[in-house]
């Protein structure tokens, strides 16, 4: 039996984030996760915003963690080497309605602490994006877009790399209190530890019931995105929101990706499965309906792909209020940080949240630092975003750069093969994609994707029938034709 | 009996109507040329197709050589003559036209390579 | 090291069009060429095609994809024809400068002309927006083919298709034939979209049902695929509620149109046709960018690969001609058509140059006539029993007939 000091339940992006601020310490630290790769549900079902802070009541966990991690988030990249532009955000309105919704969040946000926000004219939202509707806007310089596969994976990697082990394809279905540790029985064997941090995120009120806290009732918003073709990007420099309705909410948008896609949506309905990832006609037609009316690029020749992410919400039954995150630890339930209803904006508040739960844990155990931690972490060098210089330089030190094996998204052999040798060790297409982009653009896989499951096969040294799309059920073949 | 099909001799595929008694076709029509009408009695008396697939390659830079039949052979055989072709195995060089197996299942047509494969 | 390179052609692709080009070129003497081809070896996607029934046209012999290719590559192995296998193009810039990349480094090439024959891409499910989960196991028809034909990777037992187009008809026998079970076919439009023989030979011969005007409305599975639901559709391609019908499988084969693979093209300022998705051409293949030529599947889809390399061939002759003379007649006259004809190559004629006319009609006509006309006279009429989506129509058309200053009409009449 494996043993731990510390036990994290879920490698999303809070669960990676936690482990990367725990491994600032001198822990034996694990993350468990049921699925074969970091960031398989949520964090990477989302729209990929450093979000500002101006919705989110005052006071709250969340309010003070968004505004925490937007802040810090230009020092977070650079260290983690995670794909992040701070382009700002435009939230638009056309009548009076509009302007006093907005005016209420700009308030909100001051209280919050987020800086720079102000209302601007046309003349000034032509500076900014001439294409951008409306007749005013807020303009909200905090606010940023990035990879969250990306940066999941980079917190995961770093955290790896400080001497946390994370166990893959590890399902919890049971914890013990033995003594004074726990035994957690999970999919791929038992664990024993002595702390247990709760992040499975749409499971997390489960684990919390295990653990002894509340089994917190949630909600399930589903939403639904279109990913547009990059061409459709060309023209976005900025996120554009529709003024929020009185609640803080926003009807379907547009936002550009890092990478220069455009994703069209969440619309938002409410679900009860934990994974409902599937997309519906309904919701797609209805994205392609709103969509038109805000953005000219919504054609279909640009369409890419569909994907849905949920935001598990904490809510009271009584009242039918959604409520702030929970981050708990106390003496009733020893050696247990509980970490619940962290959905939305989760990438934005992962880093504060795990930054929380590790002084919980540094507190009780005064750990030794971690001698050896080293805040920074490199990404795959892309080609793609080479200089032509580079790019020769490049090529001249490893051939595999001259080699193109994703054509829409320029990812060459080093990148793939650097991506199959992963520190985390996973080996999915679908990892394989989220780390290089290879398969991410118009065709689909089309072209990369017979070569990349071959290097898997090539390089690995596993059969065809052991590839995997990206679950451990998702086989790709069933055999050899001959 | 009228039979109706689709000409498979070239591109335009035709659709045939084929007057049929007993086994004997009597009159053939929708055809644009004589092939159809060739095709026509042929498909109704004795049907033949040709069938394209793939032999193991040992050694070769591709795993598979692809390979074809150098003429149709009656419909019924196509299953059999797949599981001929399955036992074959070839060695890296082969060359396109190089006969793999003779005299297909007694039908006279040969399995022929129809790609190059050097070997590694 | 940075090597830069000049030459007279520079042929983007080794495929059929590619080849036919090149070899043309040679023979008219034009010999400073080189061809330009991503993978380890040319012949495109004709490599993967290992069914038979290429060439009759050209060759009066039915071969297979890769003995069609082997022709081709002979020509230009014999002409001694430089090709440079495994280098992907990154860029062409409007005066004709190509960068692309290899394991021996960049390659800079300055071409006085540059041919774009790139072939074509498939639409995949998110272009289609099939709803559903997203298990392992939906495989586009091409994917399919190049796993099972090229990498010896079998991709499934239990098959649905969907998508009556050439190639997904083509994998619904290749799958038969190694022992996977097809179900059936599926098409959205009330006709198939592929050549009436490959429903006969590649559908009927296995007993395998062709359901025209159904599609998949939802995939499920949230590892590998599980099944699949069916829908029936109404006349504006809408799924009628009611008719779903699910049928269990662990694989679906899309085969639902192919998109000429044109984002070079965009790169080097080409306008595109919104309505063939390649180049807008003029009767000598020309694009709107001066010196750079399209041919082939990355102009427009093609059903038969003896039409790619007749179109790469007259090409050839037109870059030869403008090789020669610096420049080609200016093409000022619009190519227009009625709302039964999808699109033409070419959209642009001077009016004093004979050419091949190739166009689609929208959907399936019998006893047509397709009437081509200049400012009201007509100029060529040509009688259809029957004309179909899947099957291009070409026509010549002949210079004397033709005026130099009123644009072109198209029409299909029933």
């Amino acid at each position: 039996m494996e043993q731990y000091d510390i036990t994290i339940i879920g490698a999303g992006v809070v669960g990676c984030a936690v482990a990367r601020e725990i491994s600032r310490f001198q822990l034996r630290t694990v993350v468990l996760e049921k699925d074969m790769d970091v960031a398989c549900g949520n964090s990477s079902r989302n729209t990929g915003m450093l979000h500002a802070g101006f919705t989110y009541a005052p006071g709250s966990l969340k309010a003070e963690c968004t505004v925490e991690g937007n802040q810090e988030f230009d020092q977070v990249a650079k260290e983690l080497d995670v794909p992040f532009k701070r382009t700002g955000k435009l939230v638009i309105g056309f009548n009076e309605t509009d302007r006093a919704n907005i005016l209420k969040f700009k308030k909100i946000g001051e209280i919050n602490g987020v800086k720079g926000m102000r209302m601007i004219n046309r003349e000034e939202m032509d500076k900014i994006d001439p294409n951008a509707g409306g007749e005013f806007a807020m303009y909200v310089p905090s606010s940023g877009i990035l990879d969250p596969m990306q940066y999941t994976i980079a917190l995961a990697e770093n955290a790896c790399s400080n001497g946390v082990k994370f166990r893959f394809g590890s399902k919890v279905e049971k914890i013990l209190r033995e003594g004074d540790t726990y035994r957690i029985l999970t999919s791929s064997g038992e664990f024993r530890t002595k702390w247990v941090i709760n992040c499975a995120g749409m499971y997390a009120s489960q684990i919390s019931e295990q653990l002894g806290y509340p089994n917190y009732p949630v909600r399930g918003f589903k939403g639904e995105y279109y990913v547009l073709d990059k061409k459709a990007g060309k023209n976005m420099p900025i996120p554009i929101y529709p003024a929020p309705n009185e609640k803080g909410g926003f009807a379907t948008h547009a936002t550009p990706t890092v990478d220069g896609n455009v994703l069209v949506g969440p619309d938002s309905y409410l679900t009860d499965e934990p994974e409902d990832y599937k997309t519906t006609k309904e919701h797609m037609d209805g994205l392609y309906r709103d969509g038109l009316k805000m953005f000219s690029e919504m054609k279909r020749e640009y369409f890419i792909r569909n994907f849905a992410g949920i935001r598990w919400k904490i809510y009271n039954p009584s009242t039918g209020e959604n409520q702030d995150f929970v981050l708990e630890s106390d003496d009733a339930h020893p050696h247990t940080v509980n970490l619940v209803g962290i959905e939305s904006p989760g990438i934005t508040c992962a880093l504060p949240l795990g930054r929380r739960a590790a002084a919980i844990i540094k507190e009780k155990e005064q750990p030794d630092n971690n001698p050896s931690f080293n805040p920074c972490r490199k990404g795959i060098r892309r080609f793609s975003e080479m200089s032509p210089e580079e790019k020769i330089h490049a090529v001249a030190e490893n051939p595999d750069y001259g080699e193109i094996v994703c054509r829409c998204e320029t990812v060459t052999r080093a990148e793939i093969l650097t991506a199959i040798h992963n520190p985390l060790g996973v080996h999915t297409v679908t990892g394989i994609k989220n780390r290089t982009r290879a398969t991410m653009g118009r065709c689909q896989g089309g072209y990369c994707e017979t070569r990349i499951t071959e290097m898997i096969e090539k390089e690995l040294g596993i059969s065809e029938t052991d590839v995997r799309y990206s679950k451990a059920g998702s086989y790709m073949f069933t055999g050899k034709v001959r | 009996m009228l039979r109706e099909f689709i000409c498979i001799m070239c591109p335009q595929g035709c659709a045939l109507q084929a007057e049929e008694e007993n086994g004997k076709v009597l009159e053939v029509s929708g055809n644009t040329c004589p092939r159809g009408k060739e095709y026509a009695i042929q498909e109704i008396t004795a049907p033949m197709r040709n069938i394209a697939t793939s032999v193991k390659v040992e050694n070769g830079e591709l795993p598979l050589a692809s390979v074809r039949l150098t003429g149709p052979i009656p419909k019924s055989k196509i299953f059999r003559a797949m599981d001929e072709i399955r036992k074959i195995y070839v060695k890296a060089p082969v060359k396109t036209g190089d006969i793999v197996i003779e005299n297909l299942l007694g039908t006279g047509e040969s399995v022929i390579i129809t790609k190059t494969i050097h070997k590694i | 090291m940075r090597s830069v390179k000049e030459v007279s052609v520079a042929i983007i692709g080794g495929g059929p069009a590619g080849l036919a080009a090149a070899v043309r070129l040679y023979d008219k003497g034009i010999k400073d060429i080189v061809i330009l081809e991503r993978e380890k070896m040319p012949g495109g996607i004709l490599r993967q095609c290992i069914h038979d029934g290429f060439g009759l046209t050209r060759f009066k012999e039915t071969l297979s994809g890769p003995e069609y290719a082997q022709r081709f590559i002979d020509m230009a192995e014999e002409r001694k024809i430089p090709y440079i296998t495994d280098t992907t193009v990154l860029e062409i810039t409007p005066d004709r400068k190509i960068y692309a990349a290899s394991k021996n480094g960049i390659l800079e090439i300055q071409a006085k002309a540059v041919i774009l024959a790139m072939g074509c891409r498939e639409r995949t499910r998110g272009a289609i927006s099939i709803p559903g989960e997203r298990p392992s196991g939906v495989y586009t028809a091409g994917v399919a083919q190049s796993y099972i034909n090229l990498y010896n990777k079998m991709v499934g037992k239990e098959v649905v298709i969907l998508g009556s187009g050439d190639i997904g008809m083509i994998m619904a026998r290749r799958l038969t034939l190694e022992g996977a079970h097809v179900q059936a076919v599926f098409e959205i439009q009330p006709y198939s979209s592929g050549l009436p023989r490959n429903v006969e030979q590649c559908l009927r011969d296995y007993n395998i049902p062709l359901y025209l005007s159904h599609t998949v409305t939802d995939i499920l599975g949230k590892e590998r695929l599980e099944g699949v639901v069916v829908s029936r559709v109404d006349e504006h391609m809408q799924p009628i509620p009611g008719t779903e019908k699910t049928y269990t499988c662990d694989t679906l084969i899309l085969s639902v149109g192919l998109i000429p693979e044109n984002e070079l093209s965009i790169g080097a300022g080409v306008t595109l046709d919104g309505r063939s998705k390649g180049a807008v051409v003029d009767e000598n293949y020309q694009t709107d960018i001066e010196g750079i030529f399209a041919a082939g599947n990355v102009l427009h889809v093609h059903d038969l690969v003896d039409f790619v390399s007749r179109e790469a061939e007259s090409l050839a002759d037109a870059v030869a001609a403008y090789i020669e003379n610096g420049e080609l007649r200016k093409c000022s006259l619009e190519v227009e058509t009625d709302t039964n004809i999808t699109h033409t190559i070419p959209q642009k004629i001077s009016g004093e140059k004979s050419f091949l006319l190739s166009m689609r009609v929208r959907q399936p006509m019998k006893n047509c006539e397709i009437v081509i006309s200049q400012g009201g006279q007509i100029i060529k009429k040509k009688n259809f029993k029957k004309a179909l989506p899947a099957e291009m129509i070409q026509i010549p058309i002949d210079a004397e007939k033709l005026n130099s200053s009123e644009n072109l009409e198209v029409s299909a009449i029933c």
